[in-house]
């Protein structure tokens, strides 16, 4: 959770700061600072910042699994499996915990157990 | 609201973060030592390096300066440094006015993301330089196995051109097989690697010596130069390769000079 | 955005460990650019990269109009040639289409070349004459070859010398002349220094060429002459290589002379550095290479000949506006490969939905790569990569990533290979939408 915050909230924090500073009410000129700070600007949970970061990871399984993880060759489907079995199997690569595993322990050693659940949870949710 | 932009990325946050610090290198003891008080002019030297290397154990360097090699004027030294490596120095060349042309190829290894410094002595004692960061990156995907194998321990591989016209500068190409041990490395069982370096290499043109290199513990593996020759007359290029055991390597070509 | 049965909103509820309370939507305060956002968005480039960003543009924000420009009707993927030139793979099976594109996210397909990019003015100029408005541009634009930097290799020698470095006709030529080879000869690959494009594909195509070589012409040789001392994987091609071919595959570092400096096509021979000869039967050059041209005509190339961005969203770092991806880039530690140029563009195309529309959100990113390489039809290995932006530079997540286990028995190579099948239907069904075959 902590590590999601950082680095999207430590930006508009500052570049906020400075636009008080120098320049007056808020968003009146877009041109301001650099347009990722511009966007992410603004009222955001850590939720939906966590989301957000799912998405983004989960964006990259696509081309392994299919878009949204739809497509089964001999590298299985993952939407709509159990939210728990999919966790379950991600946590275990990440462990290194699944015989004859290949590429999923060295993906998932890259992810923390937050991130992988919410992955879990993310592709659980889509129509198979 | 460019000075917004600006504090921003002194901040880090927004940093492109495609090229190192290069500034800072003045006060590094190895080149004050060489300096010794004389500010060099950042001119005149023309230093190539790549700006992204995805490997840092054979990083290529091309050291130019924009002097003539005259009997009367020349450039007489060539310094390499890296600034943040466990030890800065990389290299120092004494060249002769029979070189040519005062233009060096050769291979580096950089520890870390970093500057380079070249330095040149002119033979009126004037000192040029040049700066240039390289950003050095591992990838996994370009992983390398260690290439060197002990059954081709010093041996050399020359090019020399056989023939040049009066005034035509030719090119030279050496590397000799070695390890080139830098002492910080440790083997599979834990125990640190010795130290163990070529040295020097050492040029003669018939009697005259016309380049010397002096080689510290950051050259590239299999020590590569590349450096130019323009004789007045037929005769023969002999090179020798010291390691730091005294053990030596020799290779002599004759190159015939024409009108 | 994601064409999904639920809700944004339900997914997150359905996330464990947040309550629904907490996950309560309340939609960003957002200042969205003031000059008549208009959301245009073009895509030059219908490779891994381009086709990826405009699919996922559109499905995060149907409502930007985004154009791709691309001169081929068909695309051919680099990766999966080197099977077809083993013979293990036809060549049609490396087509793929745009119609997915057109048809099911309403992307604006135009099949011309793109000769100039204006960026103050925001435009694209098509060879026709025609001129796209954008409000963000990505350039997608792959590599070019450079021609003559290699002594004696130029557009007329790579018709004796094919490089086959981008697909579709020189693919073929390379095929003719292995099948033509005659017996006993010898292949000869001329491999360059890094960076370029895809970091394992001359020891794929060396296995592949070894495969075909071996059922077809066993007295055969392959001459791998190389710049490096080092290469993607090669522990693992080395093994398999000595598994396979015995000592059919030689390969020459630069160390022991590799280092090709002049090419004779029409003699079909080589130099190296050091001054050795070599004559090949068939001779494959991979040349030099850097980025596509376009991206010098937009001015987002440095010195380096390729494309320097910020790291975070893979937006120029020259120039406004202008998003670059794939191969153009300046991007190490990441390779040169499909894989992460198709990744890159999600994440710029993420980056421009948000900045568009100013609801999507932009987290801290995260890239991965999986680049399979075939030794034999039954043999892949693989090596993976997981990045992230630290201290404002990219790199690999530590403690991740990493290539297969050297000690593997010929059952997990198999099942490797048969996910570098499997990978291979995934992306290109996810880049073009083209069903699995």
């Amino acid at each position: 959770m902590r590590k999601i915050g950082i680095f999207a909230f430590s930006i508009p924090v500052l570049a906020s700061a400075l636009f008080w500073w120098s320049s007056g009410p808020a968003h009146s000129d877009p041109q301001w600072v650099d347009s990722e700070v511009e966007v992410i600007a603004g009222d955001v949970s850590a939720e939906e910042l966590f989301e957000a970061r799912v998405e983004v990871i989960a964006m990259s399984c696509a081309a392994c699994h299919g878009t949204d993880g739809r497509l089964r060759t001999a590298i299985p489907a993952i939407a709509g499996r159990p939210e728990a079995l999919l966790n379950l199997q991600l946590q275990s690569f990440k462990q290194d915990r699944v015989p004859g595993a290949t590429v999923m322990p060295r993906i998932a050693r890259a992810y923390s157990e937050e991130e992988l659940q919410g992955l879990a949870a993310y592709f659980a949710a889509l129509d198979p | 609201m460019q000075n917004i932009r600006l504090i921003a990325m002194m901040f880090g946050l927004l940093a492109i973060g495609f090229t190192e610090p290069v500034w800072g290198w003045q006060r590094i003891p190895e080149i004050q030592a060489v300096l010794a008080g004389t500010e060099p002019r950042m001119a005149g030297v023309r230093l190539e390096v790549p700006a992204v290397t995805q490997d840092g154990s054979s990083v290529p360097v091309t050291v130019t300066v924009d002097a003539p090699m005259r009997a009367d004027a020349y450039v007489e030294a060539i310094h390499l440094f890296a600034t943040r490596n466990p030890s800065p120095e990389l290299a120092e060349y004494t060249l002769h006015p029979l070189l040519g042309r005062a233009s060096l190829s050769t291979r580096i290894r950089l520890d870390q993301s970093q500057a380079v410094v070249a330095l040149a002595r002119t033979s009126d004692g004037e000192w040029l330089g040049a700066v240039e960061s390289v950003r050095v990156t591992v990838s996994g995907c370009l992983s390398r196995a260690g290439t060197y194998t002990s059954d081709n321990h010093m041996q050399v591989r020359v090019r020399v051109p056989d023939r040049l016209r009066t005034g035509q500068v030719g090119e030279v190409r050496t590397m000799i097989q070695h390890p080139m041990e830098t002492g910080l490395r440790e083997d599979a069982s834990g125990r640190v690697i010795p130290a163990n370096i070529i040295e020097e290499l050492h040029v003669k043109w018939d009697d005259q010596p016309v380049l010397r290199a002096r080689w510290h513990r950051a050259m590239a593996a299999n020590p590569y130069l590349l450096f130019s020759i323009a004789p007045a007359q037929s005769g023969a290029l002999s090179m020798r390769w010291t390691e730091d055991t005294g053990a030596t390597a020799e290779y002599r070509a004759a190159i015939e000079v024409r009108p | 955005m994601f064409n999904q049965p639920i809700s944004r909103r339900e997914s997150i509820k359905r996330i464990a460990g947040f309550s629904a309370a907490a996950a309560a939507w309340s939609w960003p305060s957002i200042a969205i650019p003031g000059q008549g956002a208009s959301g245009r968005v073009v895509v030059v480039g219908g490779g891994f990269g381009g086709a990826t960003a405009a699919k996922y543009l559109k499905r995060m924000a149907p409502e930007l109009a985004v154009t791709l420009v691309e001169p081929n009707t068909r695309y051919i993927t680099c990766p999966f040639t080197n099977l077809y030139l083993g013979g293990i793979r036809s060549f049609e099976s490396l087509w793929h289409s745009y119609d997915e594109l057109r048809q099911r996210y309403d992307v604006e397909v135009i099949h011309e070349l793109a000769t100039d990019v204006d960026v103050d003015g925001h435009t694209v100029e098509l060879a026709s004459g025609t001129r796209l408005a954008w409000d963000r541009l990505i350039l997608s634009p792959g590599i070019d070859i450079r021609w003559n930097e290699l002594d004696g290799y130029d557009e007329a020698a790579a018709e004796k010398a094919p490089h086959a470095w981008k697909p579709g006709d020189q693919s073929r030529l390379l095929r003719q002349q292995l099948a033509g080879m005659k017996q006993g000869g010898t292949f000869v690959l001329v491999a360059p220094d890094n960076p370029f494009r895809c970091p394992p594909g001359p020891y794929e195509r060396v296995s592949m060429v070894a495969h075909y070589l071996k059922n077809h012409n066993p007295s055969a040789k392959v001459l791998l002459l190389d710049a490096k001392d080092g290469f993607s994987k090669q522990g693992l091609f080395m093994q398999g290589w000595a598994e396979h071919y015995g000592d059919m595959i030689e390969w020459v570092s630069r160390s022991n002379d590799g280092t090709v400096i002049r090419v004779d096509a029409d003699r079909l021979e080589v130099e190296t550095e050091f001054g050795m000869i070599h004559a090949a039967d068939v001779l494959n050059v991979v040349p030099p290479q850097k980025a596509g041209f376009i991206a010098d005509r937009a001015g987002v190339t440095d010195a380096s000949g390729w494309v320097p961005v910020r790291p975070d969203t893979f937006a120029s770092a020259l120039v406004d506006d202008v998003y670059v991806i794939g191969d153009a880039t300046q991007a190490a530690p990441m390779p040169k490969s499909g894989f992460i140029a198709s990744t890159q563009g999600k994440v710029a195309a993420r980056a421009i939905a948000a900045e568009l529309t100013g609801r999507v959100l932009l987290p801290e990113p995260s890239w991965a790569n999986t680049c399979y390489s075939l030794i034999a039809p039954e043999h892949g290995i693989s090596i993976v990569g997981v990045y992230e932006v630290y201290n404002g530079q990219l790199r690999e997540v530590p403690d991740s990533g990493g290539v297969s286990p050297m000690g593997a028995d010929p059952l997990f190579r198999q099942l490797e290979a048969e996910y570098a099948r499997g990978w291979y239907a995934a992306i290109t069904q996810d880049v073009w939408g083209t069903p699995a075959s």
